[in-house]
């Protein structure tokens, strides 16, 4: 990496000008300065809740991550919750699936909706921005069409553990979560997958030379993508107890942004599983934070914002001082 | 070879909506609920006494004895921003002022999104309130959360929109769902004829309260007023633009047929009658509606609109935090069949946990310039 060389002539570690460890540090002085304002935000109590309710976004996060690394986008996802809950709820109520198999159902339509988006991609070069938007709207529709907006409710109790249960102590979802980023931070650093994405984001066309199957590695993580919403959707379902057709909308940007906010360039070509999961931890603490520290609301969207566009600042300078 | 793709692509794509239409096509997509009605007497009939029914509220766990001690409430509405829970807002305030030990705040989430305001009241619960006041913006999906509260000793009541019953103590109900429906379906009957056709302008069919009011008002419709002829029920969220433009297509799509249209919410109905007043249709279509009354002065006063139902939203709140405070005062327990409401004076109890604020209000060009909400 010519970054290193760059960075150690002017006598500091590379690893300390990296935007992962400049978030790092800056979440850990907001850590710091939101517990010194309120003595119920860093207990162990509240941190695990911060982690159960952030799944769902954290799981849609590591493939989206992939997808912006190629330079693309998946607006989708949100609707593809949506879908998926209602497939749920409806496939064991009206079609009277048992409920595990109802699970894989909707994790089912859900990979089923991101193959569309990647299909259509890849085989008919349909830029990902406009084909994602498009399957926003059909597959909300669908959700809202199919469901005719009537909510499903009354799932089993065992169903629950998922989404409001715990194991030993940590809540089940956050350690679904915990596994899948490991596997995700594993396959983008240390895998031919990983080191292809990087490739086509950087220069599709040169990808495309070099014999790497671009078109295949793009239906995968679409694919991943529509998968991740499926089961953010029954994990979502498990936390709330019911399943409504307006269930994830709005997800792809709250997504988005915790990808961005972590580094991934939105050009592609950069960005790293790591740097996604600090962002996602930052904007979730920094919302309860700030919530319990007893910003409103309201307020605490402009925060958000804010951090948003300094991040975005600090890595283009940290990006024109390393050219 | 493009165009087989994406024939393929739409082909499958109508399929499945033609078979997720198909399998419902039974029930009709009305935007009513599917539980049991109770349509009132025709006319000027009283309501018939019901049988007291057992108290079903929750109850919270070891709460802290803070009988006449101050406390800090935090009430969060379904959104913050509108009129209307800016109305019930000012209400908490008032009877908050009034009663001087009670701290209160409203906080919530700028669109009615549940998943938004479950993070809410979860936060609050963390940051250590007393109590918490809610309208729901998913009567089930919101259960956990409030039982979580009461598992931590806080009082929970909630006001305008009911969650189920066991995750809280006691609702604030404004008004009840029959009263409604006959309310409204009266007016339109009054205005329109009683063989007029008409449509329904309503937040969404899963929004608790619409859902009940609209299968309420068919109920009334077909015991009272069977001539009445529904149309079409659209969903325009709590969004004034969608409203607006929900109603003129309405009125596009029927032409002369249409000749009422409801509106649901504080919302829907001042943007019906925008839109009615822009096809320059006013005293040809007739709008009944919920809504503040200050959204709704220009039309009733230019003869738009002549019926408003609504009840008083700033009494709402200010009922709710009474409750509140009684039940933090063990002054309302499980079984009371009253509780005292301040200026509001006594206050019934319904079904089983369930605080009756009064009969519905109609506001009419008469009355309307005396409310500023």
């Amino acid at each position: 990496m010519s970054i290193a060389t760059d960075t150690a002539a002017r006598g500091a570690p590379w690893w300390l000008k990296r935007h992962e460890t400049l978030l790092a540090i800056i979440l850990i002085l907001a850590l710091i300065g939101l517990g010194a304002f309120n003595n119920r935000f860093l207990t162990v109590d509240n941190l695990l809740n911060q982690g159960r309710l952030m799944t769902e976004i954290g799981l849609i996060a590591l493939p989206m991550t992939f997808i912006i690394i190629t330079g693309g986008i998946d607006l989708s996802v949100g609707a593809t919750v949506g879908l998926s809950a209602v497939m749920l709820g409806y496939s064991w109520k009206t079609f009277g699936f048992p409920m595990p198999l109802a699970i894989v159902f909707a994790l089912f339509i859900g990979g089923l909706a991101g193959f569309v988006n990647g299909f259509v991609i890849t085989r008919i070069k349909v830029p990902p921005l406009i084909m994602t938007i498009a399957t926003l709207a059909l597959y909300r529709g669908l959700a809202e069409g199919v469901s005719q907006a009537h909510s499903v409710r009354g799932y089993p109790e065992w169903f629950y553990v998922l989404g409001q249960g715990d194991i030993f102590g940590v809540p089940t979802q956050l350690l679904i979560l915990i596994v899948l980023i490991v596997i995700a931070g594993v396959a983008l650093d240390r895998t031919t997958f990983g080191r292809a994405l990087y490739a086509i984001g950087s220069n599709e066309t040169a990808a495309r030379f070099s014999a790497l199957n671009v078109d295949r590695t793009k239906l995968i993580i679409y694919t991943l993508s529509g998968l991740a919403s499926g089961l953010a959707a029954v994990v979502l379902v498990s936390r709330v107890t019911t399943t409504r057709m307006d269930m994830g909308m709005g997800y792809e940007l709250d997504v988005i942004a915790a990808v961005v906010l972590g580094g991934t360039s939105i050009f592609g070509g950069s960005g790293t599983i790591w740097g996604t999961v600090i962002g996602l931890v930052m904007i979730q603490l920094l919302k309860n934070g700030l919530a319990l520290t007893g910003v409103k609301g309201d307020a605490t969207i402009v925060v958000i914002g804010v951090a948003l566009i300094l991040s975005v600042l600090i890595a283009s300078s940290l990006q024109r001082r390393r050219e | 070879m493009i165009t087989k793709y994406l024939m393929t692509t739409a082909a499958a794509a109508f399929a499945l909506s033609v078979w997720g239409a198909g399998a419902n096509a039974a029930s009709k997509w009305d935007g009513g609920d599917d539980l049991p009605t109770s349509p009132l007497e025709c006319g000027t009939g009283a309501a018939a006494a019901t049988a007291p029914v057992k108290y079903d509220g929750g109850q919270p766990t070891n709460p802290p004895n803070n009988a006449g001690k101050e406390i800090t409430i935090v009430d969060v509405p379904k959104l913050i921003g509108i009129g209307y829970f800016n109305a019930t807002s000012k209400g908490i305030q008032d009877a908050a002022k009034e009663l001087g030990n009670v701290k209160a705040k409203t906080d919530g989430p700028t669109e009615a999104k549940i998943d938004e305001q479950i993070k809410f009241i979860d936060n609050y619960i963390t940051s250590g309130v007393d109590g918490i006041l809610f309208a729901a913006n998913d009567p089930v999906a919101i259960a956990p959360v409030l039982k979580k509260a009461l598992s931590k000793g806080i009082h929970v009541v909630g006001y305008d929109a009911n969650s189920t019953p066991d995750a809280r103590e006691w609702f604030v109900n404004q008004a009840q769902f029959n009263g409604i429906g006959k309310a409204m379906i009266d007016s339109m009957a009054k205005e329109s004829g009683e063989d007029a056709s008409f449509a329904i302008v309503t937040s969404t069919f899963t929004t608790p309260n619409q859902a009940r009011w609209i299968a309420e008002m068919q109920a009334y419709a077909a015991k009272c007023h069977p001539k009445l002829q529904w149309l079409e029920t659209v969903e325009a969220q709590e969004d004034n633009n969608l409203s607006f433009n929900q109603a003129t297509t309405l009125i596009n799509k029927y032409g002369d047929k249409l000749k009422g249209l409801f509106g649901m919410t504080s919302v829907a109905t001042p943007a019906s009658a925008e839109a009615v007043s822009k096809a320059g249709l006013c005293g040809k279509v007739a709008i009944v509606g919920l809504a503040t009354p200050n959204a709704m002065k220009p039309y009733v006063h230019n003869d738009c609109v002549k019926s408003v139902v609504l009840w008083n939203p700033i009494d709402l709140g200010y009922a709710a935090t009474y409750v509140l405070r009684a039940a933090v005062d063990g002054k309302l327990k499980p079984g009371d069949a009253s509780v005292e409401g301040g200026k509001l004076g006594k206050l019934n109890v319904i079904n089983g946990s369930e605080v009756l604020l009064g009969p519905p209000f109609i506001f009419t060009k008469d009355n309307i310039d005396k409310f500023d909400f």
